[in-house]
Formats: C-alpha cells, structure tokens, sequence
C-alpha cells in the first residue's frame, strides 16, 4: 500500500474549497453577492442557527464565495480552517480577541508593521490587553517576558522592515512549554515559501492585501487555524473550554475538537466585531491565489537581482535581505526559508533624508505608496510613513532611520527595474 | 466512560447512542447531537475507552466495546435505546443489537461493511508508523471530490480536520481500532438475531467501505431501510452531514 498522494501546491491553489457550480456549471466561482440566505423552512433555521445543520445564514459570519477562499488557505497552509476578515489587521484583532480578554498579556516581536505595533501598543491596553515587546531571536527575553496571563506569543515570519527572520521552531517550543499558541504574520512569505504550521506554529493572519490577491486592488485579510494546539492544557483558554454563554452554553472543545478556535473566532468574533470580508473581495482574493505560486517565482527571482544589483552599487551604503551572509538571520533563512525571503526589502542609500527624498521621487516604475506586495514594483520611506508613530528609540529597535528606503520587487520585466532604479540613484547622488 | 453531554440520562426518555469510528471521539457527532437536543431527545455521543476524554487501554475486539457500552448504559440504568455507529462504530452497534435485541429500538449503520477486513499493510503502519496510517485512512476516508473541499460547513478544510482529530489519539488507539475492524466475525448471524429496526446509510464513493461490501449484511437484516448518498465517502458525517440528520430524523 502507497502512502496516498495529497493534492500539490499549484492544485490546490486553483482547485481547493471549489467544484464548478451546480446549478449552471459555472466554473470560476460565482460571487454570491446576497446579505443572507433563505431557509427551507422555521425548523431548518433554527438547526443552522443552532449549528445543527451546514449553511449560510448571513455574510458577516458566512459566505459561499469567503468559505471557497477559507478552504482554499487552509488547504494550502495546512491548517483545520480559516475565517476571512476585513483587513488583515481584522484578522489579527480576531485571532486576539478570540483567546484573550481584559487582564490578559500578550508577547509580541519589536519588529512588527507599524499598524501591528499601533494596536497593540496604543488600542489594545485600552481595553485591558498588555503586550511586551520583545526581540523574539533571544529566548531569554521571551522567557524573561511570561507573566501568569500570557496567553499568546505573535512576530511576523518575515519582520518588518528588517526582515528578521522568525525561529519559529524556538518560539514555538517556548510557547508550548508554556502551554501558550504562537501566532505568525506570515502575509511576507505566503504558503509558497513557507508553512509556519509543519515549523510549530499554532494560527496564521495574512494581509490578503498583499501577496495573496497580488494586484493591489482589496483589502482583505485571513486567520487560519492549524487545529493542533491543546487549548485543554491549561486553564488559561476559559473561551475554548467553558461553556459559552453567548451561544447557548457552546464548549468549543467539547463539540469542536480540534476546530474549537475556528468556531469560537466564527460564532463569537465574525458574529460581534463583523469585520466580515465582502464576497467580491473573497472573489479577487481566490484570482490571486490561483496565481500566487507563479508570481512569488518571479517576485523571488526579480528581488534577488535587485538585491545583488544594490548591494554592490556605490550610492547604496547596506542591503538588508536574510540571503546576504551580512544579514544576522542568514543561516536561519537557508534553513527555513529555501524558496526564498519574501520580496520585500529595506536598504540604506549614502546621504540623508533629502537623497532618499530625491530618489523615491526620481523612480518611474517604483511607486510611491503603502502597500507591498502588488505585482508592481513599489517604493516607500517608512520613517515618515508606515512607521511615523514610533519614537526613536521605537524605530531604532526596528532597524529604521532616516536614510532606509523600502522596495516592494513587482513581476516586470527585471532589467526594466533595475534601470529606474539606477537613474534615480544616479539623480539623487548627483552632486 | 465520556460522553457528551456530560449529564445524567433522564430514565423517562429513551436515549440515542452515538457511537464514533477509528480514532475519532464524540465530536464527529456534534450537529446530530445539538438537533436531539434541541428536540428534547437524551443523548449519549461516547468516546470509546481511550478515545477523546476517555481513559482507559486500547481495545481490540467490538464485543469489549459492546460490553464497556452496556456497563455504561447499565451504570445510568438506561433500559432500551437507539443506536447510530459509524464504521467501527457500526459493527459495535449490531453487536449490541444482536446480543440484547430486546433492548435496541433503532440502529443507524454510517459507512458500514461486512467483513470489515483492514489491510494488512494499513495495520503493520497503525502498528508502526502511525503518520502513515493517518495519512491513509484520511484520504481513503474521503471521496475524491470531498478532497478537493467546497464543505457544506463554511470554512472547514474536511481532510485536515480529520486528520488532526486521529492525531490526537492516544499510543495504541488507532491500531487496536482496526485490528478491532478487522476481528470482528459472524456479522452476519448477528444481523440475523437483530429485531430493532434497522436503517444503513452509505456513501457512493466510499472507499474504506464500500457499499457493494455491505450488501452480505443487507440481505440478512430484516427490512433494512438503505439510504446511499451519492457521491459520498466514507465520512459521510462530515462529507453531508446535513443529509445524514435528515435520514437519521426518518428513525429516531
């Protein structure tokens, strides 16, 4: 007997959590663009209302066109199930709020995006949470950092702007000794270039946004559930093993397994917070994945010349990608991150803040905006945009200074980047 | 012995037993078991010894299992009562059915066959290496069109559930189970001696049981009523569940 052969990463990018159209056959998915959904009849409500039965009630908890792109992640990362939110900051407020509540403490990376940093750092206390930010890479300030409540570890597999990169089989190790889940930020790598799951890790948020659509044109996000954490363990996870009230005396773990994040996150978070994503955005979220595997080939292959181009140019003082042995996590990415880091990367041009300033705006192919991710090239200065909210010491801690300029590497034609970049070095070096 | 709900059974109404498959626990039976509920039925959805949040050593035999089942019900002095079994679970229900008929009101067979031989390769990797046994009887476990996903429950990836569920069985557990299959003889005498009423439900595309294979055991219950979905595999529960409560509505 053969071990049976499971779908590969391509089939399942195009295929998963879809069959054509019963009705009309229609083979792409069909954008079910409806608030809510009719019943067969009062007793069939109350049984999906009462998670009885399978169905859609209304698209703030499900949708037919989300549930395709649910499948689809979780198929592809590997995990039990998936929710599509809003914005990928919908996904993480989500995957927060569905296992802490007020008094809780969270352990989050230094080197987070900035709208990550901002919730929380400035939001989430608000409301009781407490996060400690910590430099994940040293297990001793992670060990150094538990406290009693800590009920979840968070970093981004590729950290932002420094492209840390994240030892998630280290953290996760911490993290399970001390019967807490890690979270990852894996919307830099995407399941093409790694699988945060087979390294140890418990949930997955992706900014839909970028990668994953690919065309900068939704804003989008995913959590996914990779079903192995035993929330049971401990007493720590009361949302997942107690009864809960808000839905007539749910144990999630009880009557969901190892589902029971996935369901309390869907009847709970979706049902309350609403940050639902729209069906037409699952719609061009699902036409992006069914590419995403070709594209983060040439995103990988038109960075690490773009990477190689700016490493030995006179005008640029320091490249910062994990494949360059001067990158402090250079073993670490060859060893997790084979396929490649991501195509999102920082470098640091000779001069000051007027260089960077002239460069950014001398670019003709690069544009200047905050996003990454878009199958076109992208350029921003993250001091005075993404990261404009942290302080000093804040930006220092997150590898940023003046002069660190930020490229999104797109799918065109390499030589045709190279060259823009190029002249506006050329122009903003100009003496 | 677990079972959900953890509560005493009312001695006034007849409960309904829902009894798992290999490596599984009670949670395969969470939409059923929440319509009973809600329909004011007593439920009993077990995890077999040392599946789920029951203790004990892995089992090997139906008729041990059949037996820990009475005690159970013997111990809340429940005095008759319907079974649903799935695959493993659907060989302990015609046990019991057949050793206490009088007993047994209704028996709902999901994914079932006769003889329930397992491979003996699949077994030697139950015995030895048990990712690989998972790996199988996940995706033996599912129809062809099921693997590819569009679940009817939102969001859930079929096959990785499953997967993960079985992963969390205890040393032992998996393999015992199929050797438990695999053992079980005289299926069917004992469809023979069954006087409750008799319901199967089987999956088209079954491949772990294929309907062809429980045709020995139709032939020799008395007026079974058979219901195939099309299509199906063999986790019929998770594959349509919604179908499997409305055919499970029509006996209990």
């Amino acid at each position: 007997m053969k071990k049976p052969k499971d779908l590969k990463p391509n089939t399942l990018s195009l295929h998963a959590g879809q069959r054509p159209d019963s009705d009309f056959g229609a083979r792409a998915t069909p954008i079910y663009q409806s608030s809510s959904f009719v019943f067969e009849d009062t007793d069939n409500a109350a049984g999906i209302f009462n998670a009885e039965r399978a169905g859609h009630v209304y698209s703030r908890i499900t949708n037919p066109t989300n549930a395709v792109l649910e499948e689809r992640i979780s198929a592809l990362e590997g995990g039990v199930g998936a929710i599509a939110t809003s914005s990928g900051q919908a996904a993480l407020v989500l995957a927060i709020t569905t296992i802490l509540e007020k008094g809780s403490h969270l352990i989050a990376s230094k080197s987070l995006y900035g709208g990550s940093h901002n919730l929380l750092d400035y939001t989430l206390p608000r409301f009781g949470i407490d996060t400690t930010f910590v430099d994940l890479s040293k297990p001793n300030e992670i060990k150094k950092s538990l406290k009693r409540n800590t009920k979840l570890i968070f970093g981004e597999t590729l950290g932002n702007p420094g492209l840390d990169v994240l030892n998630i089989p280290k953290i996760s190790k911490i993290a399970h000794d001390n019967n807490i889940p890690l979270l990852v930020d894996s919307t830099f790598t995407t399941p093409h270039l790694m699988k945060p799951f087979l390294l140890g890790a418990d949930l997955i948020v992706h900014s839909a946004t970028k990668f994953l659509s690919g065309h900068g044109v939704v804003i989008g996000g995913l959590l996914v559930d990779s079903g192995n954490f035993k929330w049971d363990s401990s007493s720590k996870f009361k949302t997942l093993t107690k009864p809960y009230k808000g839905f007539h005396d749910m144990n999630f773990v009880d009557e969901f397994g190892p589902a029971a994040f996935i369901n309390r996150a869907r009847k709970e978070g979706s049902r309350d917070f609403g940050a639902c994503m729209s069906p037409h955005t699952a719609f061009l979220v699902l036409q992006g994945i069914e590419t995403l595997n070709l594209r983060m080939e040439r995103h990988i292959e038109n960075t690490r010349n773009i990477v190689d181009f700016l490493n030995s140019h006179k005008s640029v003082d320091s490249v910062c990608y994990p494949e360059l042995e001067q990158h402090p996590d250079y073993e670490l990415a060859k060893d997790i991150l084979p396929k490649g880091c991501g195509a999102v990367f920082t470098f640091e041009l000779k001069g000051n803040i007027e260089t960077g300033r002239k460069f950014i705006e001398q670019l003709n192919l690069f544009s200047h905006l905050a996003n990454v991710g878009d199958a076109k090239s992208l350029v921003i200065h993250p001091a005075s945009t993404t990261h404009h909210r942290m302080n000093a010491v804040a930006l220092k801690k997150s590898g940023i200074t003046e002069s660190t300029v930020r490229l999104s590497v797109g799918i065109e034609d390499c030589e045709d980047l190279i060259e823009d970049l190029d002249e506006a070095l050329k122009y903003a070096t100009k003496k | 012995m677990y079972y959900f709900p953890f509560k005493k059974v009312s001695k006034k109404i007849e409960p309904i037993l829902f009894v798992h498959g290999t490596g599984m626990d009670h949670s395969v039976w969470t939409p059923a078991v929440r319509y009973f509920l809600r329909k004011k039925r007593e439920v009993m959805a077990v995890d077999l010894p040392g599946h789920g949040k029951s203790s004990g050593k892995p089992i090997s035999s139906i008729s041990r299992f059949s037996d820990k089942l009475f005690r159970l019900l013997d111990s809340q002095s429940v005095r008759t009562f319907s079974i649903v079994g799935h695959s493993m679970g659907s060989l302990i229900a015609l046990e019991m059915a057949s050793l206490q008929p009088e007993r047994v009101k209704s028996i709902s067979l999901i994914g079932t066959a006769f003889p329930m031989q397992v491979n003996e390769q699949l077994l030697e990797f139950a015995k030895s290496d048990l990712e690989k046994a998972i790996d199988i009887l996940t995706f033996m476990g599912y129809s062809n069109q099921a693997r590819i996903g569009r679940n009817k429950n939102p969001g859930i990836w079929m096959t990785e559930s499953t997967r993960r569920l079985m992963q969390k069985s205890k040393k032992g557990i998996i393999y015992n189970d199929l050797l438990a299959c695999s053992n079980f003889e005289h299926g069917l005498e004992k469809a023979k001696k069954i006087s409750a009423k008799v319901q199967l439900i089987l999956g088209t595309n079954d491949y772990l049981t294929p309907k062809i294979k429980a045709k020995n055991l139709i032939e020799n219950f008395k007026d079974p009523v058979v219901k195939e979905i099309e299509g199906s595999g063999h986790t019929l529960m998770i594959e349509n569940p919604n179908k499997v409560l409305d055919y499970l509505i029509e006996v209990l």
